[in-house]
């Protein structure tokens, strides 16, 4: 248990440090997919197979292949890497930005007393989360489909304007 | 246990701030904000378990919903911009106001 929770935070964290600092999409791309992978394992670990199983399908099978899809699609080759210099002062002042959210949020964290609730039957099963969302959160349900229905209708029109351009 | 998942949490969210602030690839930006969704996801689910609460777990499920509209509309985007631009800086992406 401890073990592999220890492996998947190394792995996280080497992973989204090498989101941010790799040069060619493709390349942040499946470590990103390292990350997304690592992180439905915490799933599996804090006991919610419901949500292990989602984050395989929805986050490493449909975004990722539609984030990889899309770099691929516009086939990036050399010319297209930006000539983003990796400047040290850059990364200087975006970690001087991020660093009092880190501190507060560390702070809180460390802070923070676990309670170790014991866990009602059937925790993490789409049982009781199908139970939940339908009881507590339908409103927020109904306007997950707006919003997703909002965002199939942006896109195809974002599409559409440009196909009547070119 | 829990405070160290937390902080692992935590790091993940701001090394995705740091993404978003610093680099200029827009595929690089767009992963960097999918990270601090994760990040956030991954909170959820750790005081979900600590408290013995399922509400949690859907917050997360709604979060994912999210990021895939996110995904739908952000990629639409990015490849018209592409096509009309032929770069992927950011900061191109001024042009889309008003």
């Amino acid at each position: 248990m401890e073990i592999f929770t220890i492996a998947f935070s190394i792995l996280c964290i080497i992973g989204s440090l090498g989101v941010v600092f790799f040069k060619h999409p493709i390349h942040s791309a499946i470590s990103f997919l390292v990350v997304l992978l690592s992180i439905a394992g915490f799933y599996a670990l804090l006991s919610t197979p419901t949500l292990f199983i989602m984050q395989i399908i929805i986050y490493a099978g449909a975004i990722m292949v539609l984030i990889m899809f899309v770099i691929m699609y516009l086939n990036l080759g050399e010319r297209n890497i930006l000539n983003e210099e990796f400047l040290v002062n850059k990364f200087i002042i975006g970690s001087l930005i991020a660093l009092p959210f880190a501190y507060l949020l560390i702070k809180a964290v460390r802070k923070y007393t676990p309670e170790s609730a014991t866990l009602p039957d059937g925790f993490g099963s789409i049982e009781i989360i199908g139970l939940n969302m339908f009881g507590n959160w339908y409103v927020t349900f109904e306007l997950i489909s707006v919003l997703l229905l909002g965002a199939v209708i942006g896109a195809i029109l974002v599409a559409q304007k440009e196909k009547n351009n070119g | 246990m829990v405070n160290s998942l937390l902080l692992v949490s935590v790091l993940l969210f701001i090394i995705g701030t740091v993404g978003v602030l610093v680099r200029k690839n827009i595929f690089v930006v767009f992963m960097s904000i999918e990270l601090m969704l994760n990040a956030g996801n991954l909170a959820f689910v750790i005081f979900s378990k600590d408290l013995g609460l399922v509400a949690g777990n859907s917050i997360a499920m709604i979060v994912m919903a999210v990021a895939a509209a996110e995904a739908a509309f952000g990629l639409a985007l990015v490849m018209l911009v592409y096509k009309q631009k032929g770069s992927l800086d950011i900061d191109l992406f001024s042009m889309i106001k008003g």
